[in-house]
C-alpha cells in the first residue's frame, strides 16, 4: 500500500475531529492525492459497514432485573462493610490468641538460666573473677535443675 | 420496572445530586436513562448478551457506590462508560482464564475463516462482529466507541483514561487492522 504523510491526519478528518486550519490544509491535499483520496473512501465505507451492524436493543426484562440489582445495592454495601468488619474482628482475636499462647509458653519454660545471661554480666580487666561467676552460675543452675536445692 | 416520570424532566447532573442526597428513584432515573446505551456498548465488547447484562449490572452498583464520590468533571455517560469500560477489562481477564470469551464472536470468526460467500447482510454482520471480536480489548475499545456510539475523541479519552493522542494513535491502528479484516468488502 503506498502511503502519503498526510494519511495519519485522515481518520480525525474523516471523524470531523481535525481543527482549523488544518482541515482546510487536508481538504486542498485530499483534491491532489488520489492515495489519501482513496484511503478517505475505505475509511468511509469501513465506518457505514460497521454502523450496519445490528445494535442490540436490550430486552424489557434486562431492564427490570438491572433495576432491582440497584434496589438491592444498599443491603448489599451494608453486607460488604458487616463482612469487612467480622474479617478484621476475627484478624485481631487470632493475632491476640496466638500472642497469649506464647506468653503463657514463655512462662511455663520458667527462668532463664544464670548462665546464659553471662554474656550481658559487667566484666572485670582480669577475667579470673568472671570464669568464677560463670562456673558458679553453672554449677547453682545444675544443682537446680537436678533438684539438689 | 420503569421509574415514575418525576424526575424527568431533570438535567443528569440534577439527577447526580439528588441521589446523592439519598434518594433512589433519582437513580433509577439515571438507569432508564443509560441502560440501554451501556447494554449496547458491553454487548459489542463482550460479544453476548448474558455477559453484557453482567457487565452493565456491576457498572450500576460501581456508579451507586461511588455516586457520592462523582465531581461532575466529565458527563454521567462518560463516567458510566468509563466504569463500563474497566468492568469490560476486568471481564475480559476473567473470561480468558476461564476460555469461555467471546462466544458469539468466536463462532463468528470461524464463519469468517470458512469464507463468507455471498456476502448477506447477516454474513456481513457476522464478518463485521467476528473483526471486531479478533481486535486487542484496546482497539475493540475505540472503535466500538467511536463507530458504533459515536463518542467524541474528548469523551472517548475520559472514558479509556488515556491521553487524547493515545485515542487518535489507537484509532488509527485498529482502523488499519479493521481494513485489513473486512478488506474483501472495501474493495
Amino acid at each position: 500500500m503506498i502511503e502519503c504523510r498526510q494519511s495519519q491526519a485522515l481518520g480525525a478528518y474523516h471523524d470531523g475531529e481535525l481543527p482549523e486550519p488544518s482541515r482546510a490544509a487536508l481538504a486542498e491535499h485530499l483534491r491532489a492525492c488520489p492515495v489519501c483520496a482513496a484511503e478517505l473512501g475505505r475509511l468511509e465505507k469501513m465506518s457505514r459497514l460497521i454502523r450496519a451492524a445490528e445494535r442490540p436493543e436490550m430486552p424489557r426484562e434486562v431492564l427490570d432485573r438491572l433495576h432491582r440489582s440497584v434496589d438491592l445495592q444498599p443491603r448489599i454495601t451494608m453486607l460488604h462493610v458487616a463482612e469487612v468488619c467480622a474479617a478484621i474482628a476475627a484478624s485481631i482475636l487470632l493475632v491476640s490468641t496466638v500472642w497469649l499462647w506464647r506468653v503463657s509458653a514463655a512462662r511455663e519454660a520458667g527462668p532463664i538460666p544464670l548462665w546464659e545471661t553471662a554474656a550481658v554480666a559487667p566484666q572485670d580487666p582480669s577475667g579470673v573473677a568472671a570464669q568464677e561467676q560463670l562456673a558458679q552460675w553453672i554449677v547453682q543452675d545444675l544443682s537446680r535443675k537436678n533438684g539438689h536445692d | 420496572m420503569a421509574t415514575e416520570s418525576r424526575h424527568r424532566g431533570s438535567t443528569d447532573s440534577e439527577l447526580v445530586k439528588t441521589a446523592r442526597a439519598g434518594d433512589p428513584s433519582a437513580f433509577h432515573e439515571l438507569v432508564d436513562r443509560y441502560a440501554g446505551f451501556l447494554f449496547a456498548l458491553a454487548v459489542s465488547l463482550s460479544g453476548n448478551a448474558a455477559d453484557a447484562e453482567d457487565m452493565v449490572q456491576e457498572t450500576l452498583a460501581g456508579a451507586f457506590r461511588g455516586v457520592a464520590a462523582f465531581e461532575g468533571r466529565a458527563s454521567v455517560k462518560t463516567w458510566l462508560t468509563r466504569i463500563l469500560i474497566r468492568q469490560a477489562a476486568r471481564h475480559c481477564r476473567t473470561a480468558r482464564r476461564r476460555r469461555a470469551t467471546f462466544l458469539p464472536l468466536e463462532a463468528a470468526a470461524e464463519s469468517h475463516a470458512a469464507g463468507a460467500s455471498g456476502h448477506t447482510a447477516a454474513d456481513t454482520r457476522l464478518d463485521v462482529m467476528a473483526a471486531i471480536g479478533s481486535l486487542s480489548p484496546e482497539h475493540r475499545a475505540v472503535i466500538v466507541l467511536r463507530e458504533l456510539q459515536g463518542l467524541s475523541y474528548e469523551e472517548m479519552a475520559l472514558a479509556l483514561e488515556v491521553p487524547r493522542g493515545t485515542v487518535e494513535s489507537r484509532l488509527f491502528r485498529a482502523r488499519r487492522e479493521m481494513q485489513e479484516l473486512l478488506k474483501e468488502y472495501l474493495g
